[in-house]
């Protein structure tokens, strides 16, 4: 179990590096949706399989869409792209700092013996429905409420009129 | 008691039942009717939380819980619950809401059902956060209120609306990522994220590691929120945001929304963990650094909203300065403070939307001698200026007055001699928008100038006499309090 | 469990990941690529609260922090979209460097 969530995570980190590194905005969002894919089997391995399904339908599908039709939208030519933004060029330090935060981080858990706490075991009692519809009322209320401002965002924001 | 009941669940139906009612109407007759919605809203809220205030006190209670359709008696399940504080901060709300209808009557134009849509949408978000007992339904109602103002931003759609909102997204996106990942590692420390169960369980800082998590949750968190409140260094987003927006939202931004995103979200902090020094300490350097350099960068400005929003960062840190106390009475002339500045902020911006429609430009330069021509506008930003600075009769005296005593009493004396001496901050920055705007010699394209006629008006008049009337009244409001027991 | 073990590797690459988004954030000049960096921090973000589930032992509980938080997502990048299309048809580029107009 353990050795599938390495391998995720890891390449859940390359291509998230890559959506950064990449110039262009579509591929970017492609290596965005391989990422919520590496991260949906970390989740699914932690065992949070609801959150899983959700991330890995809602995040690499819904959030590509968005992308890929502002993208669409805006036709920008590719060889202007190159010259101007420079993207791989200009964050090609990434790849070192991430390297040296990682060392850094890993000093500091050395030095300080750092390890979480927890009890490791699943609380029984209830379930994931009845924990959603019965004790987290507010934030169900607060997701409609959510979507009510982005469907009015949506309805200002997109309109194609003068 | 069902009075009281009906008072807090209408905190939340009634700006819910406006947005839905609004929207069946078709397009052109909603934008003909919107604005009564928006008055009946606003001025419901006003009354049912004035209403609720005295009804709580009638009960001799400090809070009331109750649900909206779900059965509130199952453990561990949530709950909203109004207390006195709130109800204050919920009467702030409606009030700034229904002085940006009156300077809406006159700016915005067009797309009037929208904007009101986005109004009741962002007070259904700020009513919400000040009702929940959670810190991560806090957490959602605060997006809320971000992505309604996102959008009021930008929905006019001029070149400098959109980069204002822009900049804002930016700046409010890192700090929900700062506050996100601070509750889940207080989540790993204490397995709860309710008020209740957080107040109960003593953080033990026992073992090192856990100790280190703690910290760094509180050291995120608290930039989350100061980011949202645009207290200094995470100020650069306000400026922008506020002068680019069209004047009725500025009014509703500077006025209540900085307040409720961040500093009520502070306030929560302090209240859940009222042993950390540290968290005291932090606020206190934030809200000094906040005073001095929000004076300071006011000074230099020349577009008169501007000049505002670097008020608002420099009233903000004495809020901030009133909260790391501590102390009941800190705490007091924080909210007081908050109500105050709100009315002050949406006489500044009344003034900006009066001078806008008038002499059509925004920069002190250009302006001068309206005084003879605008009268109403030049009092009441004169009293605006009066109130700011501190000086009685005008109602900010008696909040900086508490929140000096606090500070004298329960923190630290040298910060409360900042506080006192960055007064004559706060007057050099003011004085130096009045002779602009207001004194001199007016220049010739200002002939024809007349004052501002209709609801912009009526809402600088309202202001004014706020104003005084809580300046004048104000030892009463201490006496009531005595008697509640309060203070 | 010790210091290498598994739950410190997940904590790390979590911070690793918020690093590369707030770093895309600051560095880049294009709209959209800013919201990219927005996304990736919050995938951070949804790894911490899957660990604190997974360490707490409240995993149900945490599951509906992530689905509640994957929805504001959602909506943030959609109007963040639609705020650069908007700017889009203003300027003619999606380059930041443009916007200049508020200063000081």
């Amino acid at each position: 179990m353990e050795v599938i969530v390495y391998i995720s995570l890891g390449l859940m980190l390359v291509f998230a590096v890559m959506a950064v590194m990449l110039h262009s905005i579509t591929k970017s969002a492609i290596a965005l949706a391989a990422a919520s894919v590496a991260l949906g089997i970390v989740l699914y391995e932690l065992g949070s399989v609801w959150a899983a399904l959700f991330e890995i339908s809602v995040c690499s599908g819904l959030v590509t869409v968005v992308m890929i039709s502002a993208v669409s939208l805006s036709h920008e030519r590719k060889t202007e792209l190159q010259k101007v933004y420079n993207d791989k060029k200009r964050m090609s330090f990434l790849p070192v700092i991430l390297i040296v935060g990682g060392l850094v981080l890993a000093g500091v858990a050395i030095w300080s013996k750092f390890t979480l706490p927890g009890a490791g075991e699943t609380a029984a009692g209830s379930s994931f429905r009845e924990i959603l519809w019965n004790q987290r009322q507010a934030d169900i209320w607060g997701q409609m409420i959510v979507i009510v401002a982005g469907s009015a965002a949506v309805s200002i924001m997109f309109k194609e009129r003068d | 008691m069902p009075a009281l009941s009906y008072i807090a669940v209408s905190f939340l139906v009634v700006p819910l039942a406006v947005v839905v009612l609004l929207n069946l109407f078709p397009k052109k007759s909603a934008d003909r009717i919107a604005l009564y919605f928006a008055y009946f809203g606003a001025a419901a809220q006003i009354a049912s939380s004035a209403a609720g205030f005295f009804l709580l006190g009638a009960a001799n209670t400090h809070e009331y819980d109750f649900s909206l359709f779900w059965n509130i008696a199952k453990a561990g399940s949530e709950r909203f619950e109004v207390t006195s504080l709130s109800l204050v901060i919920l009467f702030c709300i409606g009030f700034v809401s229904f002085v940006s209808v009156l300077v809406a009557n006159e700016t915005v134009k067009t797309k009037k059902g929208a904007f009101v849509s986005l109004l009741m949408t962002l007070m259904l978000g700020m009513n919400g956060m000040v009702i929940v007992t959670d810190l991560f339904s806090l957490y959602v109602f605060l997006e809320i209120v971000g992505i309604s103002s996102f959008v009021l931003i930008a929905m006019f759609k001029t070149e400098e609306g959109l980069e204002g909102a822009f900049k804002y997204l930016v700046m409010s996106s890192l700090a929900s990522i700062f506050i996100l990942t601070g509750l889940a590692f207080l989540f790993m420390q204490t397995g709860s994220l309710q008020y209740s169960e957080l107040g109960m369980n003593a953080l033990s800082m026992g073992t090192r590691s856990e100790g280190i998590l703690v910290y760094v949750a509180f050291v995120l968190m608290i930039a989350g929120f100061a980011i949202k409140t645009g207290a200094v260094p995470f100020h650069s987003w306000l400026p922008d945001a506020h002068q680019s927006a069209n004047t009725a939202v500025s009014v509703l931004l500077s006025g209540i929304v900085i307040k409720v995103a961040g500093i009520y979200g502070l306030i929560v902090l302090t209240k859940l963990f009222p042993q950390s020094a540290a968290i005291k300490m932090t606020l206190a350097l934030i809200g000094v650094i906040s005073i001095i350099a929000g004076a300071l960068f006011a000074l230099r400005q020349n577009h008169f909203k501007r000049i505002v929003a670097y008020s608002s960062v420099s009233q903000m840190g004495y809020i901030l300065l009133g909260i790391s106390t501590g102390s009941v009475l800190g705490l007091l002339g924080a909210v007081i403070h908050i109500f105050n500045h709100a009315t002050m902020k949406c006489t500044l911006f009344s003034n900006a939307a009066a001078l806008h429609e008038q002499t059509g430009t925004l920069d002190i330069n250009e302006m001068g001698g309206l005084q003879a021509k605008m009268p109403l506008t030049g009092f009441s930003s004169l009293s605006a200026f009066l109130s700011a600075a501190g000086i009685p009769p005008f109602a900010g005296f008696w909040s900086k007055l508490l929140i000096i005593m606090a500070l004298w009493t329960g923190g630290s004396k040298v910060f409360a001699a900042i506080a006192l001496f960055s007064s004559i901050l706060t007057a050099a920055y003011f004085l130096r928008l009045q002779k602009k705007v207001f004194f001199g010699k007016p220049s010739e394209k200002f002939k024809d100038l007349k004052e501002i006629k209709g609801s912009v008006g009526f809402a600088q008049i309202l202001l004014t006499a706020v104003t005084v009337g809580t300046g004048l009244a104000f030892p009463l409001v201490l006496l009531y309090l005595k008697s509640r027991g309060i203070l | 469990m010790g210091v290498f073990g598994f739950e410190n590797i997940l904590l790390l690459v979590g911070f690793l990941s918020i690093l590369a988004g707030c770093y895309c954030l600051i560095r880049t000049f294009h709209i959209l690529k800013i919201a990219i960096g927005i996304e990736v921090a919050m995938k951070a973000v949804t790894l911490f609260l899957a660990l604190a589930g997974y360490v707490n032992g409240k995993i149900d509980l945490t599951q509906t922090f992530i689905i509640t938080s994957i929805v504001i997502e959602v909506v943030v990048t959609v109007v963040s979209a639609g705020i650069a299309i908007n700017l889009y048809h203003k300027y003619g580029s999606m380059d930041i460097r443009n916007l200049r107009k508020l200063k000081g």
